[in-house]
């Protein structure tokens, strides 16, 4: 069956508590890099919550946008690599095949969101905090590419649970790390071909925009604007 | 490992089992084949109890085989066994409803540690040197209960003391037991970020001694003054919970949030209308408000009923704070407040939240007064979309729950002698980072000849311990908790061990219990079970006669229930206890100017801790995770900073990331700034939390502590630090300092989307 999947950020609910920040760690065995690099601006963070100002005091506005790979139909990542490791996957997501990336970077280049993150050496988790290693996801090394995959290891335990019991997916059923935790239930994850969907439906807000819309790069990453 | 290793260790271990392993589970050596129930690569889910924070969210907790590199015996082994690999929210817990915080989340790294103290510790070196040996748990338990015992003296009473960070759980009723058969005094117990002027607030509003839950789901105008309610105050997730339904949950309907405060927080940059008023001034504009509700009759003077006698000249409406006289004290337009007072009153059900910097303040109890007589007089206490209290569960115990001295009494009591303390027991709290310089707690419990502490870390307070009994982590050990707030069911959360424990730790509750029977008599007797999972046992069989989320009717089926649901939860919406009449003797209050520490012309600004996003109050400033989760507001990671207005930094000559430093009556420190437009000119602001000398290595020598600089200024009525009532002055240094920004370099701004 034909999928895409795409998620809806509600920045009225969003308040910038950053659960989704340290879920996304959580899950994904991101490595944390340290002072000194990420001085250099060298964080790996495949969510970010960003914050913009406007006015100034006392008239004063602080709006949150969080960031994250838009999974773009029109991803500028997938076309210039050149060893096919970032790739556009049946069900609409940008995949990025860790054992194909030679670290060119030029994804990274490309990409107007800045959501891929290079890993300039190789991660270390002072022992034991590798225990925490999440099982279903690899862990980079050196000289590679990495970014937000929708928690596509929690998608392929869905999708193969629902095969088993000779099913269909439910709306909801599943969703990534940082849908999950979110305490305001900003996020909301599905099927966009789904019309029954919650995120099919929530799409449909005449709140909705797309994050930097306006370079064509078609995100699946749906945003309904605060309303204040 | 190779396979001989492997098999020499089985060996050893097996033996070692078979000769002490009988009885007590922590004597068991962990086991080398994988616990029955798990299967390789498949997840288990087991419930689990978040006490990262107060607020007591459930949690579950992702459970896989994995292998383990342990060291018994000497010997470095791979174990194969249950590790947790994730945590999420409970989705039937009632406080967060399957969701968890940033700091829930980073839980995870407090079991992988790698500071964690692995065995038993006795002091080698100098105190405070942090030079330890170690010992086993037989000889550790040993060393406590013949130091308790050697101070026994019939008649007199014990000179032990007991510090810990206030428990909601029965660890709490268990050290209260204990020290009761000792005959020691009730556990002191220390956090920063007390509430204790709100607690008191509320009991005399509205006669419940606890924090309020609020309905936000419900409500259509929230009005916060200065409470941070959706990142680090109260119950954050099941607040955050309330504010996105309140916003896009009801079709058609989206309530106002106007927020109230001197600095912007998290919780402020989501307001509709963010409003700066003088620190400490904020129950002076609650008041305003009234006034104009009361003059303009919005609301029926007599809705304040109880609540609203503790302000002083309530019946006559307020004179006093009329909007004119409230603007000039406040620095909000006298006909801002009308229009506030009026939208308020016409937006019901319209509720009032009061915390944080509002209430650590020299009148900070009389701004709490305030804030309750607004809910009071908006008909807001305990009405869909108002103010509740969390009815607690019928478990007979808890409401014996003692107040002890506080930190700052058991220190003046040491140094001015007057208090006699033997022997210290330290449990999860860290006053020596945590508390002004004046307090001299460091000095003071230096002078304790013997301090034993549970703690996982070291820290600065618990370096000075002669004797350390390691805890296991909160996934490694039973857990329970009984929510203060967060939601209307009355909660007993309960999780057993999620996980076998990685290092050679033990259970505080357990140790305590050890310790009880060696020391047999009116201890042993007075706790009488042989493991706190037994405790807990006794503790929860009574709620099975009340109705609630279980349905089993025998006592091992309601247990095994209780244990896999995550705790027990009164059936839907259970009423709090009637109000209770105010104590008539109080007096009522008059909402004063606050007062603060420092001549202005000297010091000309108010300085502002605040509750760290990342950190709370430093005691998650260990996790690397939270260490590099950015603080939303300023971008920044991995250290602290100054909050300045740029206007304050053009005219002093100071630039984003200059060094400077700020320097109260009682201290100085210095740390990079940071300029923020969303702080007011006359105040500077620092988050608390980092400025650690001893919290492992992630933590260790980072950024600087704000709390050493503050004045040992207390609000008069309860004694609480007014951790917000210091006045610095601020100068360059000259230098840069290290401010690490995860907004500095991006490349593009997606500004235009936010365009209306």
């Amino acid at each position: 069956m034909k999928r895409q999947w795409g998620m809806v950020i509600d920045l009225d609910r969003c308040t910038g508590c950053e659960a989704c920040v340290a879920a996304c760690h959580a899950e994904n065995n991101i490595a944390t890099v340290g002072d000194d690099q990420a001085a250099k601006g060298r964080t790996m963070h495949w969510i970010r919550v960003e914050r913009y100002w406007e006015g100034e005091f006392p008239d004063v506005r602080l709006r949150y946008q969080p960031v994250f790979c838009q999974q773009c139909a029109d991803a500028p990542c997938e076309s210039v690599c050149p060893v096919y490791a970032t790739y556009h996957n049946p069900e609409g997501l940008n995949a990025q095949v860790y054992n194909r990336c030679v670290g060119t970077r030029y994804c990274g280049n490309a990409c107007p969101y800045n959501v891929r993150f290079f890993n300039f050496f190789n991660p270390v988790w002072d022992k034991p905090l590798n225990l925490q290693f999440n099982p279903d996801v690899s862990v980079r090394s050196v000289g590679i590419m990495e970014k937000c995959t929708f928690c596509i290891q929690r998608i392929k335990t869905a999708e193969i649970k629902a095969l088993a019991e000779k099913r269909e997916l439910k709306d909801g059923e599943f969703n990534p790390a940082c849908v999950q935790s979110c305490p305001a239930n900003a996020m909301v994850f599905g099927d966009l071909d789904d019309p029954q969907s919650e995120v099919a439906r929530l799409a449909q807000s005449n709140r909705a925009t797309k994050l930097l819309e306006g370079v064509g790069t078609e995100p699946n990453v749906i945003c309904l604007r605060s309303v204040s | 490992m190779d396979r001989r290793n492997f098999l020499k260790i089985a060996a050893v271990s097996s033996a070692a089992a078979a000769l002490d392993g009988c009885g007590k589970p922590e004597n068991h050596l962990i086991r080398f084949i994988p616990e029955e129930e798990l299967i390789p690569g498949v997840a288990q889910r087991k419930p689990g109890v978040c006490t990262q924070c107060p607020a007591g969210c459930g949690i579950q907790v992702r459970v896989m085989e994995g292998e383990a590199e342990v060291t018994r015996h000497g010997q470095v082994g791979l174990l194969s066994m249950g590790l947790a690999k994730k945590l999420e929210g409970n989705p039937d817990h009632p406080v967060n409803r399957g969701k968890l915080c940033a700091w829930g989340q980073a839980g995870l790294q407090v079991t992988y540690h790698p500071d964690r103290i692995r065995f038993p510790l006795r002091r080698s070196g100098p105190r405070g040197s942090g030079e330890y040996q170690e010992i086993s748990w037989d000889e550790a338990i040993k060393d406590l209960s013949s130091h308790l015992s050697s101070l026994k003296s019939p008649g007199k009473a014990s000179p032990v003391a007991f510090l810990t960070k206030p428990l909601h759980d029965h660890c709490g009723v268990l050290i209260e037991q204990f020290l009761a058969a000792l005959g020691a005094p009730p556990a002191v117990k220390f956090e920063f970020f007390e509430q204790t002027v709100l607690r008191r607030a509320n009991e005399l509003s509205f006669g419940h001694h606890q924090l309020p839950t609020f309905d936000l789901a419900n409500s259509n105008y929230v009005m916060s003054f200065g409470a941070d309610f959706l990142g680090t105050w109260n119950s954050p997730v099941s607040q955050n919970l309330g504010y996105g339904t309140m916003r896009q949950g009801r079709p058609g309907l989206r309530g106002k949030f106007v927020q109230v405060e001197a600095r912007m927080s998290q919780t402020g940059a989501n307001a509709d209308e963010w409003i700066n008023a003088k620190p400490g001034t904020e129950g002076l504009l609650a008041l305003g408000l009234a006034h104009v509700i009361l003059s303009e009759k919005l609301r029926p003077a007599e809705a304040a009923g109880e609540a609203g006698a503790r302000i002083e000249d309530w019946s006559k409406g307020l004179p006093d704070y009329a909007p004119e006289a409230v603007s000039k004290l406040t620095g909000v337009e006298a006909s801002r407040i009308q229009r506030l007072a009026r939208e308020m009153a016409a937006h019901a059900p319209a509720v009032a939240i009061i915390g944080g910097a509002s209430l650590a303040q020299t009148n900070g109890l009389a701004n709490a007064l305030a804030a309750n007589a607004l809910n009071a007089l908006l008909g807001s206490v305990e009405k869909p979309g108002g103010v509740f209290f969390t009815p607690q569960p019928p478990i007979p115990g808890l409401a014996a729950r003692k107040e002890g001295a506080s930190v700052r009494e058991l220190c003046g009591g040491i140094l001015a002698k007057s208090t006699p303390v033997e022997a210290l027991l330290i449990y999860n709290a860290n006053p020596v980072f945590a508390s002004p310089s004046e307090w001299r707690v460091r000095e003071a419990l230096e002078k304790v000849p013997f301090i034993a502490s549970f703690g996982s870390f070291v820290d600065e307070t618990s370096i000075l311990s002669d004797l350390i009994l390691p805890d296991h982590s909160y996934l490694e050990s039973w857990v329970d908790n009984i929510p203060e707030s967060g939601t209307t069911q009355a909660v007993a959360s309960l999780a057993p061990p999620a996980m076998n424990p990685l290092h050679h730790t033990r259970a505080m509750p357990d140790v305590l219990l050890d310790v009880a029977h060696q020391l047999g008599g009116d201890v042993g007797k007075a706790l009488p079970w042989k493991t706190y999972g037994d405790m807990l046992q006794a503790a929860f069989d009574p709620l099975r006669s009340h109705p609630g989320s279980t349905s089993a009717k025998t006592a091992d089926d309601f247990w095994s229930e209780v244990q896999d649901k995550g705790g027990w939860w009164s059936a839907g919406i259970t009423k709090s206890p009637a109000m209770r009449a105010a104590n008539p003797s109080i007096a009522p209050v008059k909402v004063s100017a606050p007062q603060f520490d420092g001549a202005a012309q000297e010091y000309p600004f108010n300085f502002l801790p605040y509750a760290s996003q990342q950190f709370l109050d430093g005691s998650l400033a260990h996790l690397p995770w939270l260490q590099e989760m950015p603080d939303v507001v300023s971008t920044a990671m991995w250290g602290t900073w100054i909050e300045i207005n740029p206007q304050t930094a053009e005219r002093l000559g100071i630039q984003q990331g200059d060094l400077v430093e700020v320097a109260s009556q009682h201290g100085k420190l210095q740390a990079p700034a940071l300029l923020s437009p969303g702080i007011a000119p006359e105040v500077i602001a620092m988050p608390v939390g980092q400025g650690h000398e001893h919290y492992g290595r992630y933590a260790s020598e980072r950024g600087a502590n704000p709390i050493k600089i503050l004045a040992a200024q207390v609000e008069p009525q309860t004694g609480a630090l007014a951790w917000s009532a210091t006045r610095v002055k601020v100068k360059p240094t000259g230098q840069k300092g290290k401010l690490i920004l995860l907004g500095g370099g991006l490349r593009e701004s997606p500004r235009e989307f936010h365009h209306r």
